[in-house]
């Protein structure tokens, strides 16, 4: 059969409104689901925060304005100049979590026998639930039954009441975190690891460039997208972590181990000061903000160069 | 200098063996090129020279000294990758000049060097972009400059025109001659490329399986090869082969019959053929010509008209495929039932076994 014995074709398109409108119409249409959810559920009710930090409001009596009354009582709280601190030493922990996230990439990025499973088992405190994580390093720190103390009788060494210790909690808490976070920066680094053109590498092997320099000549720029999220994921969970604190130390003891969200959930949920809550709430916010737009400034700038 | 030789030169990967034995001498200042076909290790034994593979067993010597176990920065040897591989995050310069810089070469020197290879390679206008903002002759040419800024003894090249498009293939290939005769360096190139081969080398290595079939000039392998792989892989379009039985031999002459047409007086040179031997008959397709008579009858199936010759595709006795190069205004056309002409000194005789008995007596 010969094509000409085909019917003949109709290759012109009727001239519509939609074929002449729908390069900007289809993606306006595919952006609004999630703009109206994210407008409802996220922009709104960040106004809303911020308008109650204004208020005194215990959740069922009249709302009460106060102006700036609960931020002057804020900064003048202690607790809340000690969860800025932990939240401090959160962020600088979890600047070890790129870090070491990067070092296990390159260790776990070779091709031996049952690697996979090596890979697998290095993922896996990611995979499991930040509830199971704090559970497992609450029982291993516990003073009095706890895992570690029992190996270190073995040693002869006196118990620790490490968890249970005011200079020492948070420190146990933001190791509980750290543990999930190096192995969520580990996938992204294996990622950008295998992405990498093996011939790039061989190249710099045949010019001289071994270890150290290899590292940081060839290997590190070409994982900046990777060392970029990795960062940024670290900055954001350290400033807002709050499960872990929760399941493990309850902020104590003596809110010793308290940080921004767990101040500001006790706050508003446990004593029901609804405005007290939603000002550190508006804080956090804020410095989250700051780092944010720094970090964006500096990556388009990097980018325009 | 940087003569490069390899002894007994064996690889594999765990069970696998890859290259089966090389011994293999490049001489300082040749360009050699290795032909085979896909997977029979051409790559693998590139890179066992660079020191990006292990040699398994065996020796390799460049320069005269044992390089056998040293790292690939110290073999005084540079590579150009099939893929180019430049490093996407450096400018132009700091590609070129990166591999000085490893080696902690005084900045002023490094400047220079990389000044002299952008002018060189005409990339001098270029010197500031990145990898990501280059054509593909470009890059490739970053990718030499690269290797030329470190005054390497040996250049190996991994098919380094593959990526490119006919035209700039040709322009780069000329343009690596040229190199290869300002620089007067060892050169070792991967292709497959005939045209590559043939015009580019001063000795071709046509490797198989991981062995070396034949080592030669270009001119040698081409009339000369020592087995009907080597005469069958170099040349395009391919040589013709025919079976064929030794009829008779008379003194250094052996009457060889063509299976399905008469018999054909070919001059022995020394090559020995009993009576009754099955024997290869290869002849290349410019050698064979129409005419009114000839050695045997076939029917063109068709006929490929390049202008300057035509590809006479026939069918000879038996249904064996013959390719004919003819001239250009050649009258055949598909249908003609044509008789072949083979000129006993352009024949090639192989044995049951397909190693070379009888070479033409071209050169
Ligand atoms: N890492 C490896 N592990 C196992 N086998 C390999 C490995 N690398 C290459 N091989 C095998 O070695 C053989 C030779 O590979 P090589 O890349 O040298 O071929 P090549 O001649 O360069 O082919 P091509 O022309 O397609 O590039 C192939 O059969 C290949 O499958
Ligand atoms: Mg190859």
């Amino acid at each position: 059969m010969s094509i000409t014995s085909l019917k003949p074709l109709n290759l012109t398109f009727p001239d519509t409104w939609w074929r002449r409108n729908q390069m900007w119409v289809t993606p306006l249409l595919l952006l609004l689901p999630a703009a109206v959810v994210f407008t409802i559920f996220v922009i709104i009710p960040i106004f809303q925060s911020i308008t109650l930090s204004f208020y005194d409001w215990d959740g069922i009596n009249p709302k009460k304005w106060v102006g700036f009354s609960n931020y002057t009582e804020l900064f003048g709280d202690e607790v809340f100049w000690k969860a800025i601190f932990n939240n401090i030493w959160w962020l600088f922990a979890f600047m070890l979590g790129p870090v070491f996230g990067l070092a296990l990439a390159l260790f776990l990025n070779q091709n031996v026998r049952g690697i996979r499973l090596a890979k697998s088992l290095f993922f896996f405190p990611f995979v499991i639930s930040q509830v199971v994580v704090g559970l497992v390093f609450g029982w291993f720190f516990n003073s009095q039954f706890g895992l570690l103390n029992e190996l270190l009788s073995h040693f002869g060494v006196e118990p620790l009441a490490l968890i249970e210790g005011e200079n020492t909690a948070t420190f146990v808490v933001i190791l509980a975190g750290l543990w999930p976070q190096v192995s969520y920066c580990m996938i992204l680094y294996l990622t950008g690891l295998t992405a990498m053109n093996g011939e790039v590498i061989e190249a710099a092997r045949m010019d001289g460039a071994k270890g150290w320099n290899l590292l940081w000549h060839i290997i590190l720029p070409q994982l900046r997208p990777a060392t970029f999220i990795a960062v940024v994921v670290s900055v954001v969970g350290a400033l807002r972590s709050f499960d872990l604190v929760s399941i493990m130390t309850l902020g104590g003891p003596y809110n010793s181990s308290t940080v921004l969200a767990y101040m500001m959930y006790e706050q508003t949920f446990l004593n029901f000061r609804y405005g007290y809550g939603a000002a550190i709430a508006t804080v956090l916010f804020i410095i989250m903000d700051v780092y944010i737009a720094f970090f964006l400034y500096s990556m388009l700038k990097r980018e325009a160069r | 200098m940087a003569e490069v030789s390899l002894q007994n030169v064996r690889k594999s990967f765990g069970a696998v063996d890859v290259i089966k034995g090389v011994d293999l001498q490049v001489n300082d200042g040749e360009f050699c090129v290795f032909v085979g076909p896909s997977g029979c290790g051409k790559s693998t034994l590139l890179r066992m020279i660079a020191g990006l593979e292990e040699i398994s067993s065996g020796e390799l010597k460049i320069g005269g000294k044992d390089m056998t176990k040293v790292p690939p920065s110290n073999r005084g040897v540079a590579m150009v990758f099939q893929s180019y591989a430049l490093y996407p995050h450096m400018s132009v310069e700091e590609n070129i000049g990166f591999g000085l810089k490893m080696a902690k070469v005084p900045k002023a020197d490094i400047e220079a060097r990389v000044a002299y290879a952008s002018k060189m390679l005409q990339l001098d206008t270029l010197r500031q972009r990145k990898p990501g903002q280059l054509s593909g002759g470009q890059r490739q040419r970053v990718a030499i400059g690269r290797a030329i800024v470190r005054e390497p003894g040996v250049f190996l090249f991994d098919e380094p025109l593959s990526n490119l498009d006919a035209a700039l293939r040709v322009q780069m290939r000329t343009e690596l001659s040229q190199l290869h005769q300002d620089l007067k360096s060892t050169m070792i190139y991967v292709t497959h490329d005939q045209i590559e081969a043939m015009t580019m080398a001063d000795k071709i290595v046509v490797l198989s399986a991981g062995l070396i079939e034949q080592v030669g000039s270009p001119l040698e392998l081409y009339h000369r090869p020592k087995n009907l792989f080597v005469a069958q892989f170099i040349g395009s379009p391919k040589m013709n082969v025919v079976p064929a039985k030794v009829a008779a031999v008379s003194g250094d002459i052996a009457h060889v019959s063509v299976d399905g047409g008469s018999m054909l007086a070919l001059p022995l040179r020394g090559g020995k053929v009993s009576v009754g031997d099955v024997v290869s008959l290869g002849i290349r397709p410019e050698h064979m010509s129409v005419s009114s008579e000839g050695v045997m009858q076939a029917t063109v199936k068709l006929a490929e008209r390049l202008g300057s010759e035509t590809m006479l595709h026939l069918s000879g006795p038996g249904g064996a495929a013959i390719i004919v190069r003819s001239d250009g205004l050649a009258s055949e056309k598909p249908g003609d039932v044509v008789a072949l002409t083979m000129p006993a000194g352009c024949c090639h005789l192989f044995d049951a076994a397909g190693i070379a008995i009888v070479n033409g007596a071209l050169i």
